[in-house]
């Protein structure tokens, strides 16, 4: 029953049409949850959270740096995804999704950059070192400033999307790198801290803003992501009535029923 | 009312970075929906016009 519905679910919104009204349905609500988890999340990072004992309120900037980067990474997986579908079964849809999603997790690693560098100022005395989990971060904003220029460079926007699925696909290597960087190597990062099964090093009283700034990003990336792949359809099908009736309805005169 | 924070130029200018990129964010698409939606009614107020004088329809 639940896999017949998402089967029917995945199909229908294969349709550009109706992934345009989906889009605009659910894109504000999920705007209206990032606005609220994200508020909700800095009003206790910065009022209510303990300073850190070690690093005091330098420590506050994890609040948005831990979310942004796990985010970013979440991204890529999820473009990848897309792209596989997109490359196996050619679905219209898949393809812009996957294009969408990098400049997104593109501004999302930025985030995670900048923080860290603003972080690393007080506490390391550097705003930037080539340490292993840096460097890959780096790396990361690299493949999604790539993925969007290889989309950019061809006038035909589904073989430009073919070729940048297949650099979205090898880009994958990068994320174990990520994430182990920090037990392959010696690295000024810091090790890990929260675990999802096992027991997290860090305080309780800092997980709560954590937890809500995190849905934050969530919401921000669903939110932005409907929202940039319903105008890439639009731009690309603009000629077609569908788009006409839907940015123009008074304007056209070719109704025809949807 | 502000709280003060040891190290409060990193950690506002973080939040801040992290305010613009989401801003951004948000509004970019609005931004490129409403140059989007203003294209297609020009074009088809275009159309409407070659159609009224009985010229073939402009099409960018």
């Amino acid at each position: 029953m639940i896999w017949s519905t998402l089967k029917l679910w995945f199909h229908k919104l294969g349709s550009p049409p109706i992934f345009s009204v989906f889009a605009r349905r659910v894109a504000p609500w999920l705007w209206a949850a990032f606005f609220a988890c994200t508020l909700y999340g800095v009003y206790l990072a910065l009022y209510v959270a303990p300073p850190d004992y070690q690093q005091s309120d330098s420590a506050r900037i994890l609040y948005i740096h831990v979310p942004a980067a796990w985010q970013a990474m979440l991204a890529y997986v999820i473009m990848a995804v897309l792209a596989a579908i997109a490359l196996i079964w050619r679905i219209r849809t898949a393809e812009i999704m996957a294009m969408a999603a990098a400049p997104i997790g593109a501004a999302l690693t930025l985030i995670c950059l900048v923080t860290g560098s603003l972080w690393g100022k007080p506490m390391w005395g550097t705003w930037w070192e080539w340490d292993a989990r840096l460097t890959s971060m780096l790396v990361l904003l690299f493949i999604y400033v790539g993925i969007m220029a290889l989309y950019a460079a061809y006038d035909d926007p589904r073989k430009g999307a073919r070729v940048a699925s297949v650099l979205v696909i090898a880009g994958l290597v990068n994320l174990p790198i990520i994430h182990f960087s920090v037990e392959w190597w010696t690295t000024l990062h810091q090790g890990q801290t929260i675990r999802i099964f096992g027991e997290s090093k860090m305080d309780p009283s800092m997980i709560p803003p954590l937890i809500w700034t995190t849905l934050g990003t969530k919401f921000l990336f669903g939110a932005a992501l409907l929202d940039r792949a319903r105008n890439l359809l639009l731009a690309q099908d603009q000629h077609k009535a569908w788009v006409r009736r839907e940015l123009a309805p008074a304007l056209d005169d070719r109704k025809q029923p949807a | 009312m502000i709280p003060e924070l040891n190290y409060a130029p990193f950690v506002w200018s973080s939040y801040g970075v992290f305010a613009a990129v989401c801003a951004w964010q948000f509004l970019a698409p609005l931004i490129r929906r409403r140059r989007l939606t203003r294209q297609i009614r020009e074009q088809l107020e275009e159309e409407r016009a070659a159609a009224a004088v009985g010229r073939p329809a402009p099409r960018s």
